[in-house]
């Protein structure tokens, strides 16, 4: 019951949050210098031409009564289209999402994969030279610019060495789309050589991200193991004589890891929304370059429609955070 | 509130903590002395084409660039911007965020809800992202980088002060002054604000590393003040296509960011520590 | 060893062999190209540039064809054409039994329609094509001949003809959508009848095409039966992907440091080539002060020349003073331009009645580092006079409408004038005549009705004598007025792969016409 309310709280503010995002992303994309439309009409066109497709297009209307129409649009699930890709916005999104999916869902599992135990370890043997030289990973993790970090892998993994490709999803054509997963697509029609080809693809960005994501999951489960560590009820089974390893990897990590599972869930959100730059350096098709692009080009709804998925990942995620913490500390669910 | 002097003595046991000081330091020297340090202060505008993309020696201690301009004495004045931006936009978040915050923790009903939810509107989206719209409207230059830096950032403020005045009011002795008939305006000012001051400071100090990253980010993507401003994140950008040739090209700028910004981060670190035992959850039980 | 097992084996065996794609019997030649820019539509009439030229040339034809360089226009899907005295009929004859790729015949229908369909796409070649030709004015006499009446007599029609792509109109009526002209189709489909065939595409990766064998023009022993044409958009990717073999070819104005690379790479030879793209600086002389000569005669030596073209550019282009490439006829060879000199553009700015008494706002392209660079110099040039700058700049469409009008063009603008076809109008006429103003090319906003008579009478003239005085003439007072600041033209580096023979470069298409090219073994 508690978590139906809890839930049914964060979903009350979804739409108030989303309509002030609307208000403004709305407002700064409409104040901008150039003429989206003229653009669009491209360089060859009349006067003549250019207010007929903002006629077509909507975009004489006054700004109120655009907004209204926009979310009215929205409210039945139409984004738009795109004045660039002339395609309709859900579709654009629809297409890039598994990249940045693909993308994030391997960051993720390598951050998790290696963050946590590195982070039980160094709190096990706290102040040990192992912990302190990880201390210089995560303090580096979290003060690297990502784009320069992403360049510098680059530099050295395709450039010197030749390892792994520069930039991009695939070279030339993906494999059958079946799932737009190029790994689960390969793998689904046996195409070995693609899916290693999507994977050396895959390293360089997905280390790029993992780096800060791993600092944090090392430094959250760090703290809280230690933090379990000093707390009443490890001292207790541990004066029951239970073995040190079993005290740690079952019952320590359980409670130790609710701020760490919080942080995967916020990490792996924020990377959803769009690991913007990253994405820039590397090229990736994903949903950051495309709200990178739309900016500069002024691409008016795919911007907004941008916008919905970034503040619906936000608001999502948060609930989910939410819950899970509920469910996995175990002294949260007996209060 | 703790004395200055307390702080000091309690971050200079804290190795990591005076590493970060020593970094921001040493941005601090070089920014005022870059003239002085520079070895070539000319060649913020000259250009040397005869000399490009040389490596380093002697003479440029990190190399040339595409115009053969030096390096060294590029980052030494672009150290300048980057503090600029940093501590401004900074700066101009905690005038929004805190009054916001302050405002919003103090009354309750719909003014107080209706302020964190503007604030949780612009938290909603990635500040990047942000921050390049903001940008982009507003074209590329450095007072239009700092307003996109501190129209994303001050929710952060405002939050944190939010969080903190609402715990505050529960404690006995606001409420006592309360009913003592102390106007709400004084009661903020002289009791809350004092009492917060640590937890923004140390929000401000990881907020400069957040900024100067956002802000290098901004650069990276042509939106930051235009050529021939030797931005560090622009200055990135421009090597990378003569890369893997002219690798330092590339490499001091980014070393540069990444000192910067860890500096803010350790003295933020801390701080936090000295100043805040109840935000101390990340390093809770380490006992150096 | 059971019964059971290998029975599993021999079924798995069988399995395995049937699921397996059909392999060739013959080993098929590729070709992968690495482009700059993407292949956002397959629409031959939907682009006019040297991004996009490989569509056009590898699966569409036209009437007659650039080839060679310096290049010539020779008869191709026409046979031959004759001109009225008056110079305002042109009649094409075509050749019989030219296919479509779906086999139907290429017919005078499908010239006609062609043409109708350019002008009212308004797209690519059509702002150009307009001015000579009306919509309507077009007709199919027979089967085989085809005839055009201009508005004016114009020299350079001829020059615009290989961009009239011809597209199959029965296949294109078919798949109208409210009277699209099939443009939605078609920006994805093919409906050509050039060498090749498309077989796939996807507007982010490109597209790829196969031999088309009943191209009417017969096909040497050798060929190349796929061709691919792809996205890539770092310089780096495509250096190290020649390098290491996954293309064959990319664009060649590469910069000068990746063109060393690639010529001490042993699978790649570089292919050298005068070509006809000048760089230059728009100069805006409407906006005060530009308005005044001398200031706009010190920006002229204002800018090092030599330090951009030699040092930065490695010496890759070559000096070009006035607004008509080196290597084209109608270049006046004693006009030496400007040089860098500040003591002579200090000199100037002293005669020059405006008072230079604000930052002039320097222009150039997101994207493009280059024309960062020569803004950064240009800005280095003027500072050292005493002129303040501020540079800004534009994704390329974005700067296109700032060009539109005098009021929000920056003062300056560098980028290139590339070959759209190869007559000197393509330069100093849409540059300098005032009648451009508006389009990207004229974007210096120069009014001078002595040069808009002398462009006219080039214009309207077939004869080359006359021509060529009348561009060299407008040449000199263009130059002597300091209306834009020209920088280079172009020489181009084709990176190819070593075993690849038989490329025909011209500066229109770039040597991206693969019907030419095969594999020496």
């Amino acid at each position: 019951m508690r978590l139906l309310a809890l839930a049914l709280h964060r979903l009350a503010w979804f739409v108030p949050t989303l309509l002030g995002l609307l208000v403004v992303t709305f407002v700064i994309s409409r104040v901008v210098p150039a003429d989206p439309v003229a653009l669009v009409a491209g360089e060859t066109a009349t006067p003549a031409q250019v207010e007929a497709l903002r006629h077509q297009l909507g975009y004489d209307r006054s700004l109120p009564v655009q907004f209204v129409e926009y979310v009215g649009r929205l409210a039945r699930g139409d984004m738009g289209t795109s004045i660039f890709t002339r395609r309709p916005i859900a579709e654009d999104l629809a297409h890039r999402l598994p990249a940045t999916i693909e993308l994030t869902v391997v960051a993720m599992l390598v951050s998790v994969l290696v963050g946590i135990p590195l982070g039980v370890l160094s709190a096990i043997w706290r102040n040990s030279p192992f912990d302190h030289g990880l201390r210089v990973v995560t303090v580096s993790g979290l003060a690297i610019a990502s784009f320069w970090l992403g360049i510098m892998l680059q530099l050295l993994f395709a450039m010197r060495l030749g390892w792994t490709p520069l930039n991009g999803r695939l070279q030339g054509f993906p494999p059958r789309s079946i799932t737009g997963f190029y790994l689960a697509d390969a793998a689904l029609t046996g195409d070995w050589p693609t899916f290693g080809a999507a994977l050396l693809h895959l390293a360089l960005p997905a280390a790029t991200l993992a780096f800060p994501a791993l600092a944090t999951l090392v430094r959250f489960t760090r703290a809280g193991v230690l933090d379990v560590m000093q707390s009443s009820f490890v001292l207790y089974e541990r004066a029951m004589g239970l073995p040190r390893a079993v005290i740690v990897w079952k019952y320590m990590l359980r409670s130790a890891l609710t701020s760490t599972v919080t942080q995967i869930g916020l990490l792996f959100g924020i990377l959803l929304a769009g690991a913007v730059v990253t994405e820039a350096v590397f090229d990736w098709p994903g949903i950051g370059t495309y709200a990178v692009n739309s900016i500069l080009r002024s691409d008016y709804n795919a911007v907004m429609g941008f916008t919905v998925w970034a503040g619906t990942i936000f608001i999502v995620v948060n609930l989910l955070v939410d819950v899970a913490h509920t469910l996995v500390d175990p002294r949260e669910r007996t209060t | 509130m703790k004395t200055v002097g307390f702080v000091l003595t309690r971050l200079a046991r804290d190795r990591s903590a005076l590493f970060g000081l020593v970094l921001i330091a040493a941005l601090l020297v070089t920014a005022l002395l870059a003239p002085i340090l520079a070895t070539h202060p000319e060649d913020v505008f000259e250009l040397h084409p005869a000399e490009r993309l040389r490596g380093p020696s002697a003479a440029h201690w990190l190399g040339t660039d595409r115009m053969g301009a030096d390096v060294y004495s590029r980052l030494l004045f672009g150290a300048r911007i980057t503090i600029l931006i940093g501590v401004i936009a900074v700066g101009a978040s905690l005038m929004v965020g805190v009054p916001v915050g302050l405002v919003a923790g103090y009354y309750h009903g719909w003014l107080s809800d209706a302020l964190m939810r503007v604030s949780d509107v612009f938290l909603a989206v990635p500040q990047v992202v942000l921050a390049i719209a903001i940008a982009q409207t507003l074209g590329p230059s450095l007072p239009n980088v700092i307003l996109a830096l501190s129209a994303t950032y001050w929710p952060w403020f405002a939050r944190v002060v939010y969080a903190e005045t609402r715990a505050l009011q529960k404690e006995v002795f606001v409420e006592s002054t309360a009913a003592l008939g102390a106007s709400p305006w004084r009661l903020t000012v002289l009791h809350v604000l004092p009492n917060i001051a640590s937890p923004i400071i140390v929000r401000a100090s990881i907020g400069m590393g957040f900024t100067i990253l956002t802000a290098a980010a901004l650069g990276f993507l042509g939106l930051g003040p235009p050529p021939p401003t030797p931005e560090w994140g622009r200055t990135i950008a421009e090597s990378r296509e003569f890369l893997p040739d002219a690798w330092w090209y590339a490499t001091a700028p980014g070393l540069a960011i990444f000192l910067t910004v860890m500096g803010f981060n350790l003295l933020g670190d801390g701080l936090r520590d000295v100043l805040d035992p109840r935000l101390r959850r990340a390093r809770i039980a380490r006992d150096d | 060893m059971t019964d059971r097992r290998t029975w599993l084996i021999v079924l798995l065996t069988l399995v395995v062999l049937a699921t397996m794609p059909s392999i060739p019997a013959a080993a098929q030649t590729r070709f992968v190209f690495a482009n700059e820019s993407p292949y956002d539509t397959m629409d031959p009439h939907a682009a006019f540039d040297v991004g996009r030229v490989a569509v056009r040339l590898n699966l569409y034809d036209g009437l007659y064809r650039w080839l060679d360089n310096p290049p010539k226009l020779e008869p191709w899907l026409a046979e031959s054409h004759t001109v009225s005295p008056d110079g305002l009929t042109y009649t094409f004859k075509l050749r019989r039994g030219a296919k479509f790729h779906d086999g139907a015949e290429i017919t005078a229908e499908d010239v006609r329609y062609s043409a109708e369909r350019i002008l009212a796409l308004k797209k690519g070649a059509a702002a150009l094509l307009a001015t000579m030709l009306a919509p309507g004015a077009t007709r199919a006499l027979d089967r085989y001949t085809v005839q055009f009446t201009l508005l004016k007599p114009s020299a350079i029609f001829l020059a615009v003809v290989p961009e009239v792509h011809v597209v199959n109109a029965a296949l294109l009526k078919k798949n109208e959508k409210d009277n699209d002209w099939g443009a939605a189709w078609l920006t994805s489909n093919d409906a050509g009848s050039g060498s090749y065939m498309l077989t796939r595409y996807d507007p982010a990766v490109g597209f790829i095409a196969k031999r088309f064998a009943g191209h009417f023009m017969p096909w040497g022993p050798k060929y190349i039966d796929e061709i691919e044409f792809r996205l890539v958009k770092e310089d780096n990717t495509r250096v190290l992907g020649m390098i290491k073999g996954d293309y064959q070819g990319t664009g060649g104005y590469l910069p000068n440091d990746q063109v060393k690379r690639l010529r001490e790479a042993p699978n790649v030879k570089i292919i050298e080539q005068e070509s006809m793209r000048i760089m230059m600086f728009q100069v805006n002389n409407q906006r005060s002060p530009l308005t005044d000569v001398h200031v706009r005669r010190a920006i002229s030596y204002a800018f090092d020349y030599d330090g951009f073209n030699k040092d930065i550019l490695g010496g890759s282009v070559e000096r070009n003073p006035v607004p008509i490439p080196n290597n084209l006829w109608g270049v006046p060879r004693d006009v030496k331009g400007y040089a860098y000199d500040l003591d002579k553009a200090k000199a100037e700015l002293g005669k020059a009645a405006a008072k230079v008494d604000r930052p002039l706002t320097v222009g150039y392209l997101q994207g493009f580092s280059q024309t960062e660079q020569a803004a950064t110099v240009m800005a280095n040039g003027l500072r050292k006079i005493g002129i303040d700058t501020k540079l800004t700049s534009e994704l390329w469409p974005a700067m296109v409408e700032r060009m539109k009008k005098p009021e929000t063009s920056p003062d300056l603008v560098v980028y290139w004038i590339s070959t759209y076809y190869a007559d000197p109008n393509n330069w100093i006429g849409e540059m300098f005549h005032s009648g451009q103003w508006g389009t990207f090319k004229a974007s210096s906003f120069y009014k001078n009705p002595k040069v808009d008579e002398l462009l006219d009478v080039a214009l309207r003239s077939t004869d080359r004598k006359i021509r060529e005085k009348a561009y060299q003439d407008a040449a000199r007072i263009v130059v002597d007025d300091a209306a834009g600041v020209w920088i280079y033209n172009t020489k181009y580096f084709g990176p190819w792969a070593k075993n690849l023979e038989g490329i025909r470069f011209s500066p229109i298409g770039n040597g991206q016409e693969m019907r030419w090219v095969y594999y020496a073994k």
